[in-house]
C-alpha cells in the first residue's frame, strides 16, 4: 500500500476532536501509554470502557438524527412534486381534480383551479402563503440543507464509528499486554522458586 | 480480538487505520443491502402499478402525488410510472455497483489484516 496514494489519511495529523467528539488517541506501546496516564491495568481498562459507553450514547443520538432526516427528505421532494403538478396544471389552464383523504378511509374530492399561492407548513403551528414560485423555491433550499446536514452527519458517524473501533482495539492490546505481563511474571517467579 | 495467550504483536497506525476502514466499509454494506432491498420493493411496486394500468380500461386514473391522488389521464400515468421505473432501475444497478466494490476492498483488506494478525483478529460476521 503505497503512503502517498492516501496523503489525507496517513501524512495528517489525528483531529482531536470533532463538533465535540473527543478523538480517542491512538497507543503506540502500551506501557508508554499506561505510564503516560499513571493508571494501573483495571483503572485504565475502567476508564476505556467508560469512553466506550460515552461514545455509544452520542452514537444513538446521531442516528436517531439520521433517520429524521432521512425521513424529511422524501417528504419535501413530495412537496416538490405537488407544486409542480399545481404549477404545470395552472399553466395548461386545466382544473385539477384531486381526491384527498379527509379522515382515515374517507377521501373527498376537489377540484382546484388556477392555483396562484400555496400554502406551506413551516412547523411550530406556522402555515405561510406563498407563491408557486417562491414555494418551489423555498422548497428547493429546505431539500438542499438536509442533504448537506444529512452528509455532515454521516461524516461524524463515520469519525465516531472510528474512535469506537480505535478504543476497542486499545481495550484489548492492554487486556493482551497485562496477560503477557503476569505470564513473563509467573515465568521468571517460577524460575526462581 | 481474542487473547491468545497476550501476544505481543505490534499495532500500528496504518494497521489501525486499516481495521477502521474496514468497520467502516462493513457497515456501509449493511447500510446498502437494506437500500438494495427498498429499491427491489419500490421496482416491484412499479411493475405492479405498470401492469394493472395496462389491464384498466379507464381514462382517467387516479394517481398518488405527494399525499393526494390526483386525476390524471391514462397517458401522463404512463409516462410518469415509465419515468419511476427508469430512475429506480438507475439508482438500483448504483446501488449494486457500490455493494461489489466494497465486497472487494473488503476482501483486500481481510487480507492484508488476516496477514499479520492471524488469529488475534476476527473479521467474520457473527
Amino acid at each position: 500500500m503505497a503512503t502517498s496514494s492516501s496523503p489525507p489519511q496517513i501524512a495528517s495529523e489525528v483531529v482531536a476532536e470533532r463538533r465535540g467528539i473527543p478523538a480517542a488517541s491512538f497507543v503506540k506501546d502500551v506501557q508508554a501509554y499506561l505510564n503516560q496516564l499513571g493508571l494501573d491495568v483495571n483503572n485504565t481498562l475502567a476508564f476505556l470502557q467508560e469512553r466506550l459507553q460515552q461514545y455509544k450514547v452520542v452514537e444513538m443520538k446521531l442516528l436517531a438524527q439520521q433517520r429524521d432526516l432521512q425521513a424529511k427528505i422524501p417528504d419535501i421532494e413530495k412537496c416538490l412534486d405537488v407544486v409542480a403538478t399545481l404549477q404545470a396544471k395552472k399553466d395548461s389552464d386545466e382544473a385539477l381534480l384531486t381526491d384527498f383523504e379527509v379522515s382515515e378511509g374517507i377521501y373527498a374530492r376537489a377540484r382546484i383551479e388556477n392555483a396562484d399561492s400555496v400554502c406551506l407548513w413551516l412547523g411550530a403551528n406556522v402555515m405561510l402563503e406563498y407563491s408557486c414560485e417562491e414555494a418551489t423555491t423555498l422548497l428547493q433550499n429546505n431539500l438542499e440543507n438536509a442533504k448537506a446536514s444529512l452528509e455532515v452527519l454521516v461524516a461524524d458517524l463515520q469519525f465516531l464509528r472510528d474512535q469506537v473501533t480505535i478504543t476497542q482495539v486499545t481495550i484489548a492490546r492492554v487486556y493482551n499486554w497485562d496477560v503477557h505481563q503476569r505470564r513473563v511474571k509467573n515465568t521468571s517467579s517460577s524460575q526462581d522458586s | 480480538m481474542q487473547q491468545a495467550g497476550g501476544s505481543e504483536t505490534e499495532v500500528t497506525w496504518e494497521d489501525q487505520q486499516n481495521i477502521n476502514k474496514f468497520g467502516r466499509l462493513n457497515n456501509r454494506f449493511h447500510e446498502l443491502e437494506d437500500e438494495i432491498k427498498i429499491a427491489k420493493e419500490a421496482n416491484e411496486n412499479i411493475e405492479d402499478a405498470s401492469n394493472e394500468l395496462i389491464l384498466t380500461d379507464e381514462e382517467v386514473v387516479r394517481f398518488q402525488i405527494g399525499e393526494v391522488f390526483a386525476h390524471v389521464p391514462k397517458d401522463e400515468v404512463e409516462m410518469r410510472i415509465e419515468k419511476m421505473q427508469q430512475e429506480t432501475t438507475i439508482r438500483l444497478e448504483k446501488l449494486e455497483e457500490e455493494k461489489e466494490s466494497i465486497l472487494a476492498q473488503m476482501a483486500e483488506l481481510k487480507k492484508i489484516l488476516y496477514g499479520k494478525f492471524k488469529d488475534s483478529i476476527n473479521l467474520e460476521e457473527d
